[in-house]
């Protein structure tokens, strides 16, 4: 009998120690958590999206690699590699049909942001294919038909042929006339996160470093990442790929509020 | 007191030690997917648009169609609020610690076969921001084997409990005969 009370005395005693415990416990594993949390993107460092502050800092001519309406209500960056797969199928699967039905409505205003990896050889090419074509206005075209045919230019880093086929002839001349004086290698994101060295004769190349140094602050680990602001408010970076759905919801759940 | 005793005094310990961290993990884990993921006070729409953000990063496994993970997210954070309670109780530890060491192998799992498949996305472990890599599998295998060691002690522990109760048992039937 006495052996029984003191099993029950040693299980039930001291309730609040296991409360203060478990309190301190969480405390513990929690500390990580919230350090992390400051490494997010604009929330921590600022409510002003980067893409405003990086409009602000640009110079007229700049390229305007934006899809819809600034003043809408939402605003969306992602950080993207034209070669890299999950790029690709993100902007066909969900970008595609958010840019038809909640860009075009206003309620959804897209920033895009250059990323090129290292590892891809002519990402960091591409990039400076869109970065021109953002220069004269012809950015959603070009954008588009570089995923479009994602499987395609890779194979021999012919770009220039799918730009070509998306615009006019005569926007493509201009195109090529902004890409003129690019001969060195496209700057691409490196894994230590040094700035990457610009092509002094490149116009286009200032724009995309300044779009990865942009990237190294989120930090995007992984393309595509993305950032929704809304309401002065910066939500957390996500990487990977969303569905459509999924993320409509997510809108729909701000609008909401 | 004998070996035997200072024995299981320290089982005993270990597992009230083990049962609190499990418990405050999934309490840390359920807090952090609905707390404000932006500067925005605690409400009801700060915790549906967390939850929306959580749905994101369920998504994001490419694992559940999409009809399904809407659900899931916006059950398994208060699911695991629910078994960290239950945890911190103690009532019927072995069963809370079998659910908790399930739902963990689960999550485990579904990490390792998405860091296979070379999908570079956040865990959502506790909340956005932590990329899944081996980091994250390395904590949430070393949560697997706290699990299933608590639930494994928690089973012997009724047992033994059973065991030494059963002659007491038998005595005062005995007794009561008399």
């Amino acid at each position: 009998m006495i052996s029984r009370t003191n099993r029950h005395f040693i299980r039930r005693r001291a309730p609040g120690a296991q409360w203060a415990t478990a309190v301190l416990i969480a405390f513990a594993v929690f500390a990580p958590t919230s350090s992390g949390q400051t490494t997010t993107p604009t929330s921590a460092k600022s409510s002003t999206p980067a893409h405003k502050r990086a409009a602000a800092d640009a110079a007229p001519g700049a390229p305007v690699k934006t899809i819809g309406n600034r003043n809408a209500p939402i605003t969306m960056e992602v950080f993207s590699d034209y070669q890299c797969p999950s790029c690709g199928s993100f902007f066909e699967n969900t970008l595609r049909a958010m840019i038809q039905d909640y860009v075009a409505n206003g309620k959804v205003y897209l920033v895009h942001h250059d990323f090129p990896l290292q590892m891809h050889t002519y990402s960091g090419q591409a990039a400076r294919w869109a970065n021109a074509a953002a220069m004269i206005g012809q950015f959603q075209d070009v954008d588009a038909a570089l995923f479009d045919n994602q499987a395609k230019w890779p194979v021999d880093g012919d770009i220039e042929k799918y730009v070509a086929g998306a615009i006019s002839p005569a926007n493509f001349k201009r195109i090529q006339g902004i890409l003129k004086g690019c001969t060195a290698a496209p700057p691409t994101s490196k894994a230590d996160r040094t700035v990457p060295q610009v092509d002094p004769g490149c116009p286009v190349d200032q724009y995309i470093v300044q779009d990865i140094v942009l990237g190294y602050q989120v930090p995007v680990q992984a393309t595509p990442t993305f950032i929704i602001h809304y309401k002065g408010q910066s939500y957390p970076a996500s990487s990977g790929i969303i569905t459509w759905p999924i993320l409509k919801q997510f809108f729909d759940t701000l609008l909401s509020q | 007191m004998t070996p035997n005793e200072t024995r299981g005094s320290l089982a005993r310990i270990l597992l009230i030690l083990g049962r609190l961290a499990l418990a405050a993990i999934f309490i840390v884990a359920a807090y952090a997917k609905l707390r404000p993921q932006a500067a925005v006070p605690w409400s009801g729409a700060s915790i549906k648009t967390s939850l929306s953000l959580f749905a994101m990063q369920v998504d994001s496994y490419q694992l559940l169609p999409p009809q399904l993970v809407s659900p899931v997210a916006h059950l398994l954070p208060p699911f695991e609020l629910f078994l960290g309670l239950w945890l911190l109780s103690g009532v019927f530890l072995p069963y809370s610690a079998l659910v908790t060491s399930l739902l963990i192998a689960a999550f485990f799992a579904t990490q390792v076969r998405t860091y296979r498949a070379g999908l570079e996305i956040n865990c959502g472990c506790f909340g956005p921001g932590e990329r899944l890599g081996p980091k994250t599998l390395l904590h949430d295998g070393a949560f697997l084997a706290l699990a299933l060691a608590i639930t494994i002690g928690a089973f012997l522990q009724r047992r033994k409990r059973r065991a030494e109760s059963a002659p007491i048992a038998a005595v005062s039937t005995a007794q009561r005969a008399d």
